[in-house]
């Protein structure tokens, strides 16, 4: 591989910058990350699987921020019209049910939310939707608690009993795998990103050993990661290669940064 | 998904159709709930609630709270924690007062101690879930209501080990098993009396399951329980099943201070509403 990619001495770096640019913005163009941003599909089918098994009218997967101490609404099951509203919400972390949920780490089905002091009936006035009923789990990575799932208004029932607790509890593993692995893709993205930097930018006779072991630690054994491996053993081999192929290599290094960060800001919810 | 349900969840034991009746043998058979708790209050008995805290004054709970502690994770710390007295405790959720109003509710003149080790912290959890154990164990409780478990397997030995600690001092742990049926601890070793909930409203009424690990059922659903900021909330699940075999507990101790753990434990199995006593 390390033949096929051999630069050619005359390269146009800024000519490589555009066009790299160019290929990453018609990828974006036409759909398809280079990088998934987020499984917030696969947490979409979790939430909707979810709240139609438990035959709920609406469910949520909520998401600690932890620089701003609030709940996000990261993915939502329902009416179209409250859905929307929700997405990219919050509200602090020890505040309403699902504060609840996040400052003790336990479940919990109530059935009298209307009557319920934790519920913040402001929050649910203001999306248009106040339920009946709600059950709640926390989302569990290790020992931390990433974020909350919720059902609400379960139907046909006045309230969620503890065989739906014990279900969406496996629900939640699920969807708490999911975002674990984003977020551990994520890291890995930065980590490549930053780590290549350094090493364009470091003393010539220092290879990338560092870098790799830094991405074998945090791999999970996925297609997508295996790719990542892959690309950063190929930009190592391209700069072991000389001066100017780490120039190159720092070059595009740089503009795809430039290129995930003017995408992501985009991307992200606020 | 296949045509089995899906398969259950602790509580599971303990629906209608599932309980089985008991048979109980010999002296053991003669062993009835007006011998073991009647005309008990639990008084003198020492029961910690290791959860979000306890509302020292809320009305449901009388006078009973005496105090407490909050454990904090430190990372900084010896052993990733600090513990501070709370003599005047609060509740962050009202979990702790929830469990609390419900032992209360059972034994009244037994004492309550709030251990809080729930809050806002982010990492550290069963570390300081471990700590608020081992307080306890160090301060000459004699019932702790755990409705909370760890699924880390890394804490599989701390919590064993502190679990016999607790044991040998002739200490009862009382623990709501997980909402999900997967191993959690220390609600599933032997040595700790493991709860969940059945859907009976009677306070009393609680059932044995020949078919460990969860051993107890008692009522945790849509159960009317004190909540934080002088409430009242109707909740599910295996955290409030749990606390009322803690007052039980309390109140077959105060009755029979010579009774060591695992006597009470049969007193509990022979007292069970799905035993076969004589002249039930």
């Amino acid at each position: 591989m390390a033949n096929q990619m051999k630069p050619n001495q005359n390269i146009n770096e800024e000519k490589l910058s555009e066009q790299l640019q160019r290929l990453l913005s018609s990828i974006e163009a036409s759909k398809h990350a280079v990088f998934s941003e987020s499984n917030d599909a696969l947490l979409n089918s979790i939430v909707t699987a979810a709240g139609r098994l438990f035959g709920a009218g609406a469910a949520a997967i909520l998401l600690l921020n932890e620089a701003e101490q609030v709940l996000e609404f990261k993915v939502a099951y329902g009416p179209s019209e409250h859905t929307r509203k929700l997405i990219g919400t919050s509200f602090p972390m020890d505040k309403g049910i699902a504060g609840y949920v996040m400052m003790t780490g336990q479940p919990i089905a109530t059935s009298q939310v209307k009557q319920d002091t934790r519920f913040d009936q402001d929050f649910a006035k203001s999306v248009g939707y106040v339920p009946e009923s709600i059950l709640a789990t926390p989302l569990l990575s290790g020992d931390r608690i990433i974020g909350v799932m919720e059902v609400l208004d379960k139907i046909d029932a006045t309230s969620f009993g503890m065989q739906d607790m014990e279900m969406l509890g496996m629900f939640a593993q699920q969807a708490a795998l999911a975002i674990d692995q984003s977020q551990q893709i994520n890291n890995i993205q930065e980590a490549l990103i930053l780590g290549l930097k350094r090493l364009v930018n470091s003393d010539p006779s220092q290879d990338s050993t560092e870098i790799l072991s830094v991405l074998d630690e945090s791999l999970d054994e996925t297609n997508r990661t295996l790719d990542l491996l892959e690309l950063a053993d190929l930009f190592n081999q391209i700069s072991a290669l000389g001066e100017d192929e780490r120039k190159a290599c720092l070059q595009v290094l740089n503009v795809f940064a430039e290129y995930r960060r003017s995408t992501t800001s985009s991307r992200r919810f606020r | 998904m296949s045509e089995e349900p899906l398969r259950p969840a602790w509580s599971q034991s303990f629906t209608a159709d599932a309980i089985q009746e008991l048979p109980a043998y010999g002296p053991f058979a003669k062993i009835t709930p007006e011998w073991a708790w009647k005309n008990s209050t639990g008084k003198g008995i020492r029961v910690a609630v290791v959860d979000s805290g306890v509302e020292f004054d809320h009305p449901a709970l009388g006078d009973c709270v005496r105090g407490g502690v909050v454990v904090e994770y430190d990372s900084k710390a010896k052993d990733n924690y600090r513990i501070k007295p709370d003599d005047q405790p609060m509740d962050v959720s009202g979990h702790g007062t929830a469990c609390a109003g419900i032992i209360h509710s059972i034994a009244p003149e037994a004492e309550i101690y709030s251990v809080r080790v729930l809050g806002r912290n982010m990492g550290g959890r069963a570390i300081q879930f471990a700590a608020g154990l081992d307080w306890a164990i160090e301060n000459n409780i004699q019932v702790v209501n755990l409705s909370l478990s760890t699924s880390l397997e890394e804490f599989f030995g701390l919590f064993h080990d502190l679990a016999d600690q607790a044991y040998f001092k002739n200490m009862n742990l009382v623990s709501a098993v997980n909402n999900m049926p997967e191993p959690s601890y220390p609600s599933l070793y032997s040595s700790v009396i493991s709860v969940a909930a059945h859907d009976g409203q009677d306070p009393f009424t609680y059932y044995y399951n020949p078919n460990p690990p969860v051993e107890f059922g008692a009522p945790g659903i849509d159960v009317k329980v004190a909540w934080n900021k002088k409430q009242y909330l109707t909740c599910t699940g295996n955290s409030f099943a749990a606390p009322h075999i803690a007052g039980i507990t309390a109140l077959i101790r105060a009755k029979h201070p010579e009774l060591t753990p695992f006597q009470i434990k049969s007193v509990l199995l022979a007292c069970a509403a799905n035993t076969r006593r004589e002249n039930k």
